[in-house]
């Protein structure tokens, strides 16, 4: 089994959170933006867990766990009010939802 | 109880009453008169049990202590004030009584009725207040009551204006009050009557001379003296109970009553001031009256006229007075005669203005003297009360006003010669125009249809009527009043010998004159062909010079402050308000243009778009880590 180094995990994470990263600044659906969102929170998730791996203790992980229990109470609020927004003003296009400008 | 209590309660009560009616009973006007009626029931009652007792008491708690300035709140019953405060709420209670039958059908009676009781606890302060401060409080209070009842009918332009005209003149004299007030405090170091009085003079001559000047300049704002007299004729406009009580019973006598509260302060060259003021005052508002048609203006310089009379029995001052024991002693002769003329006028001049009110009101708001006639058939009762009024404002004999005018004339006789002479004039010039006006009212034929169906106005406004005349005609025998009451009345100096007689033959020559002169002018076939013609004032197509020189004379004053108001003030008002534009109001205005320009700038980045908030979102991640990282 070949065992990859650290430096392909951070690699890894740093490619998914600057593919959230862009989905956030770049997409217009909230739900696209959403996923961005999930994306990064994973990729800090992925590196907390390497360098947990590799130096040996347990930090890591404990922040791991306390990050999918958020991530998942914010997925069940932050899809709600998606949907909610979706409800009222038929659109969850950004650029659309514009009436605080007006 | 004791009477300290009592006092407090005289004050309290009407307080509460206005209070009330202002919180609950704005809508419910016949309540409201109930509950200020019965109020002044109240304070009748109290002040005579108070006054007749006989109890002199002084209280006083400290009620504010700002650095070393030390206001109290406290009560002086004296002599002085107990004979005020009957009169307050004898005429009080009359002028209440009256106006349950005057405003009745009046839209805005609760609003009335809650002025009255504002201003019996304020005019009841005044009286009570046992220092400078308190009183000054109680002063402005009475103020604004004026204000608010001259302005009742505030939709009418003319009642607003006279209201305004009312506080603003005022406020000029009490200024000077003020002033007055803060220098007793500075050079005396304290503003209680009583410490006053027991305080020998100190200090430079300036102060002792400048202080009671300056006191004066309230007395001339409130008692309507030369020059601030302006504001009284034009008060008018307000309800005519509100002109017996306020306007001539009470209110203006604050003046007199303030000077005689502050006597021991005067010095002799200021108390010359004081009589000539008055004097002055006297003759002059007896010109004026002259030429008047509105029945109240006439009326309103009248009082103008006789407050002259009082002011001027004041200025003359104090008398060495020879005891049957053959003792010397100084008598304040000017407080006692002031005071007494005070006293009757407030009965006669209540009843002559309740009188008029009686003849409006039967006359459906006719005003004009020249458009009533032939009312003495259709009123009697108060035609009959009428009368004894003018009877004792021109000072019939046994008569309240004989008295207290011979008073005064006999402390001029033996004190100020040609200050004598211009009273006796102006007596006559009072007989002259108060004939005039009775002769026109009341006698020959109606020259109105609203005159022609005139009748009485019923019990509420015929009951004040009568008690006033029986006071009218009794009020000027002394030996008649309560001895708890009388003290102040007891410095008055009775003339002797020559003295005596030659200001009797004077006072009732000059009754003659004026009388007869007034008759012939206005005799019934000269009413009657002047109605005729363009001029309805016989005195006006038969002698147009003196005429129109008299309304000269009575608008002097109105059109100098006027020229004065509009030319000079306003133009340096202008000014001011240049200078404050430019300099404070530009600083200001600067100030709001960089807060706005950063506002606009602000909001630029307020576009709405979740995109670039997000941007903004990672400037600022950049920023801080920046920060963090030690770049900055």
């Amino acid at each position: 089994m070949i065992s990859a180094g650290l430096n392909a995990y951070i690699g890894l994470s740093a490619v998914l959170f600057a593919i959230g990263f862009l989905g956030v600044l770049l997409r217009r659906n909230a739900l696209v933006i959403f996923m961005g969102l999930e994306l990064m929170l994973v990729a800090a998730t992925l590196a907390l867990a390497a360098f947990s791996r590799f130096n040996g203790t347990m930090d890591g992980h404990v922040f791991v766990f306390f990050i999918l229990t958020v991530a998942a109470a914010e997925v069940a609020v932050g899809l709600a009010i998606v949907v909610a927004v979706f409800r009222r003003r038929g659109t969850i296009q950004v650029d659309q939802l514009d009436s605080l400008k007006n | 109880m004791t009477p300290a209590h009592l006092a407090f309660l005289l004050l309290a009560v009407p307080l509460a009453s206005a209070g009330f009616t202002a919180c609950f009973l704005r809508r419910h006007g016949g309540a409201a008169a109930a509950c200020s009626v019965g109020v002044a029931n109240l304070i009748l009652i109290g002040a005579l049990w108070l006054g007749l007792s006989g109890v002199r008491f002084e209280i006083a708690k400290e009620w504010l202590n700002l650095g070393g300035l030390v206001v109290s709140f406290g009560f002086k019953f004296d002599d002085l004030a107990a004979l005020m405060l009957v009169i307050v709420a004898v005429v009080g209670l009359c002028v209440h009584v009256f106006s349950l039958g005057y405003m009745a059908e009046d839209a805005a009676k609760a609003r009335y009725f809650a002025g009255l009781s504002l201003f019996m606890f304020s005019m009841i302060g005044i009286v009570l207040a046992d220092n400078l401060f308190m009183m000054f409080i109680f002063w402005e209070l009475v103020g604004f009551c004026s204000w608010l009842l001259i302005n009742h009918w505030y939709e009418r332009p003319a009642a607003s204006a006279a209201a305004k005209k009312a506080f603003i003149t005022n406020r000029v004299g009490d200024f000077g009050f003020l002033l007055g007030i803060l220098m007793c405090y500075r050079t005396r170091g304290t503003v209680n009557l009583t410490d006053l009085a027991v305080q020998t003079s100190s200090g430079f001559a300036i102060y002792s001379r400048a202080l009671p000047l300056l006191l004066f300049c309230g007395a001339i704002g409130k008692s309507a003296q030369l020059p601030l007299q302006v504001w009284l004729p034009d008060a008018m406009e307000g309800p005519t109970p509100v002109s017996a009580l306020i306007h001539a019973a009470t209110m203006v006598a604050a003046g007199i009553y303030m000077l005689c509260r502050i006597q021991m302060l005067m010095v002799p060259q200021v108390l010359e001031v004081i009589a000539w003021v008055g004097t002055a005052t006297a003759l002059y508002s007896a010109l004026c009256a002259i030429t008047q048609r509105d029945i109240k203006k006439v009326l309103a310089y009248s009082t103008l006229s006789q407050l002259g009379y009082m002011v001027a029995a004041f200025g003359l001052g104090s008398v060495e007075h020879r005891t049957e024991s053959g003792e010397v002693v100084l008598v304040a002769a000017g407080v006692g005669a002031a005071m007494f003329h005070l006293t009757t006028h407030a009965f006669f001049k209540a009843l002559l203005f309740l009188g008029s009110g009686s003849v409006i009101h039967a006359c459906h708001d006719e005003q004009d003297i020249f458009r009533m006639g032939g009312l003495g058939r259709r009123m009697k009762l108060t035609f009959a009360t009428f009368t004894i009024a003018v009877a004792a404002i021109i000072g019939l004999p046994f008569f309240a006003g004989f008295f207290s005018k011979e008073a005064i004339l006999a402390l001029a006789f033996t004190q100020n010669r040609s200050i004598f002479a211009v009273l006796a004039f102006t007596a006559a010039l009072t007989a002259f125009y108060m004939l005039r006006l009775w002769k026109l009212t009341f006698l020959g034929v109606a020259r109105s249809p609203q005159a022609e169906h005139a009748h009485e106005g019923g019990f509420a406004i015929e009951a004040p009527l009568a008690v006033l005349a029986v006071l009218a005609v009794f009020g000027g025998m002394t030996s008649l009043y309560p001895r708890a009451i009388a003290g102040v009345l007891g410095w008055v100096v009775e003339p002797e010998g020559a003295a005596r007689a030659a200001v009797l033959v004077t006072s009732l020559a000059v009754l003659v004159v004026g009388a007869a002169l007034a008759l012939i002018v206005y005799r019934s076939p000269a009413i009657r062909q002047a109605a005729a013609g363009p001029l309805c004032d016989p005195l006006q197509s038969r002698f147009p010079t003196l005429f129109g020189t008299l309304v000269a004379l009575r608008d002097s004053f109105d059109t100098v402050y006027g020229y004065y108001i509009e030319k000079i003030q306003q133009r340096f008002a202008m000014l001011l308000n240049f200078f404050d534009l430019l300099g404070i109001g530009g600083l200001a205005r600067a100030l709001a243009g960089v807060v706005g320009l950063a506002g606009i700038e602000a909001r630029a980045v307020q576009v709405g778009r979740l995109n670039v908030y997000i941007y903004w979102f990672l400037a600022g991640v950049a920023v801080l880590w920046a920060f963090a990282a030690g770049v900055f």
